[in-house]
């Protein structure tokens, strides 16, 4: 039975908190593989484009990544050939407001605000927003199978968005 | 403060092949081209199929000119100025919705939806003088429409759409006939990007995927291959002739028909052979193989529309070094679902903030952008193909796939157009 938010996690709250601030720093500090390693196959990544809610069937997202998908983004940023990570921004995220939505025995879902700062070449980026994921329990530890991020500047004129958010 | 604007002499500045560094820096560059193109010649404003019910509105710019684009009751799109006949306030201030009616949120006055004032407000105020049919929303002045296309022109005299368009609607054809209904559907939501570099920047780069896409786009291109089967890269291993076209009025094509793109070899899914078969169904076998067998051209509608692969985008200036960019990916009305996700999917898999192939084109025009302050000699060539141009009789021309004569056609028609509004 999932319980309430705010509740202790069977999983233990202490395990997801370290997850999320995990995932953090190896997006900040561009350890892709890394990152990459901390999903399921059946990854589903996705930032959507205008709105929170998006039919991805019929709507377009900014992005919607698959397993295969994700692979072929981290790729790219690992190819060095990405004009916008050269040089490498800088980037240093807070991530806070963590509350569990859902939990049970092996699985979680969690919900968490961010504030994302990035400098880069001719300027300095405020990102923010909420992340909601999608956490399963295998063996000891965490993975993450679902990954949605809602921005806050969603349906407004946006820089490139070529990092990991 | 009214200082008399200097005159800028537009032929020392483009000279064929050697365009001027000062026409993406220039401020009062970037002023002349509100007066003598965003607020005269014919500008893309949107689809219809974006406001598909009665009451549906987008909002749009037009230069700097706030507009809507507005389905009324009587089913008829019309684009109107945003602005209340009262005060001039806003009329619309959300970027999409509905009404029957619009009512201004500062003195209450409401517009049916079809532009006629409804009434203001504490009528018994205004003498009997004021009639009501004097103050409906204001059209545009002129409006057309190609393929569901609307576009709008702020003056009031000028040439036909129909001949601002002239060649490149078989373009839009080509694009627009990929789906079997014919129709196109713009209701799939808008990426939204801005930049820090000159509007030009991104017709000029746009239309030039096969010179630029071995050194920008290797990785990006390599990976789609992988993924669709489709190699994009035989595009510019093969400079063949008759693939970029400059066309009258400033537009610009890249024709892939006579250029061979390496089919995918994978077997067709279900839900591609039940598409395949509605568009023998529609065009007949011969113009069905032909649409299919090809990539569809890129197409650049002077001055701000494009069309790439997979979506329409919109150009909006905001700065002489600031720019908008709008990505309205273009799905195939009556096509199976699964046909028009895989083209949502190709589409983010390239554009918008977080694709994997144009945010490369948009750090390179915003480095462009400081390039240009650079001085020292202060042209942008663009002469591939020059010497082996093919002029048409219409005035455009054709050249070889990784070839600038488009280019220099597009300056061309910008050179006469910023010319003819001198005054």
């Amino acid at each position: 039975m999932p319980r309430e938010r705010g509740h202790d996690s069977a999983m233990g709250d202490a395990l997801v908190e370290r997850f999320l601030y995990r995932e953090a720093r190896l997006m900040d500090t561009h350890l892709y593989d890394e990152w990459l390693a901390l999903w399921t196959q059946d990854a589903r990544y996705w930032v959507p484009c205008n709105s929170d809610d998006v039919d991805p069937s019929r709507e377009v997202s900014i992005i919607y990544d698959d397993y295969e998908r994700l692979q072929q983004r981290i790729q790219r940023l690992k190819s060095g050939t990405v004009l916008a990570q050269d040089p490498t921004p800088r980037m240093r995220r807070i991530v806070s407001n963590i509350e569990i939505e859902t939990v049970d025995a092996d699985h979680v879902r969690v919900g968490s605000n961010f504030l994302l700062a990035v400098a880069r070449e001719r300027e300095q980026q405020l990102w923010a927003g909420h992340s909601i994921h999608g956490l399963r329990r295998i063996g000891d530890e965490l993975r993450m199978h679902h990954k949605k991020v809602l921005l806050i500047n969603v349906d407004q004129e946006m820089p490139l968005l070529q990092f990991l958010i | 403060m009214s200082a008399q604007p200097s005159i800028i002499d537009w032929d020392a500045l483009i000279r064929g092949s050697r365009i001027h560094g000062r026409l993406y820096r220039d401020p009062e560059v970037f002023e002349r081209e509100f007066v003598a193109i965003w607020h005269k010649v014919w500008v893309y404003v949107g689809h219809t199929s974006e406001v598909p019910k009665a009451g549906d509105y987008v909002r749009r710019q037009i230069g700097r000119q706030p507009v809507i684009m507005l389905r009324g009751d009587d089913d008829r799109v019309r684009v109107f100025f945003n602005r209340c006949r009262h005060r001039g306030n806003l009329v619309c201030h959300r970027d999409r919705g509905n009404g029957r009616e619009l009512r201004c949120p500062y003195h209450g006055w409401t517009y049916a939806n079809t532009g006629g004032l409804l009434a203001p407000t504490f009528e018994e105020g205004y003498d009997d003088k004021l009639r009501r049919e004097d103050f409906g929303l204001t059209e545009v002045p002129r409006l057309g429409a190609y393929r569901g296309l609307m576009f709008a022109s702020l003056s009031a005299s000028g040439i036909s759409l129909d001949e601002h368009l002239g060649q490149v609607k078989e373009y839009i054809d080509l694009f627009m006939d990929v789906s079997p209904t014919g129709e196109a559907e713009l209701c799939t939501g808008i990426q939204k990007l801005r930049y820090n570099g000159n509007w030009k920047f991104l017709p000029e780069n746009s239309l030039e995927g096969d010179y630029h896409g071995p050194f920008l786009h290797r990785i990006a291109f390599e990976l789609h291959s992988r993924r669709t089967g489709l190699d994009l890269s035989s595009l510019y291993q093969n400079d063949v002739p008759d693939v970029i076209r400059s066309l009258p009025g400033g537009h610009m094509v890249e024709d892939y028909r006579g250029a061979s793109v390496a089919a995918p070899a994978r077997k067709p899914t279900p839900a591609r052979l039940a598409y395949v078969e509605m568009m023998e169904g529609r065009y007949g076998k011969e113009k069905a193989a032909a649409l299919l067998g090809t990539t569809p051209p890129l197409v650049y509608v002077f001055p701000n529309l494009i069309y790439v692969m997979t979506h329409i985008r919109r150009v909006q200036p905001v700065a002489v070094d600031a720019t908008y960019v709008y990505y309205h990916p273009l799905l195939l009305k009556g096509a199976p679902p699964e046909i028009n996700e895989a083209r949502l999917r190709e589409h983010e898999f390239g554009f918008g903030p977080g694709g994997l192939i144009s945010p490369d084109d948009i750090e390179i025009m915003e480095r462009n952008q400081v390039g240009v302050n650079a001085q020292g000699d202060d042209w942008q060539f663009i002469g591939r193909g020059l010497h082996r141009d093919r002029i048409l009789p219409d005035g455009g021309s054709t050249g070889y796939t990784m070839d600038e004569n488009h280019l220099r056609g597009m300056w061309q028609h910008y050179a006469q157009v910023m010319k003819q509004h001198a005054a």
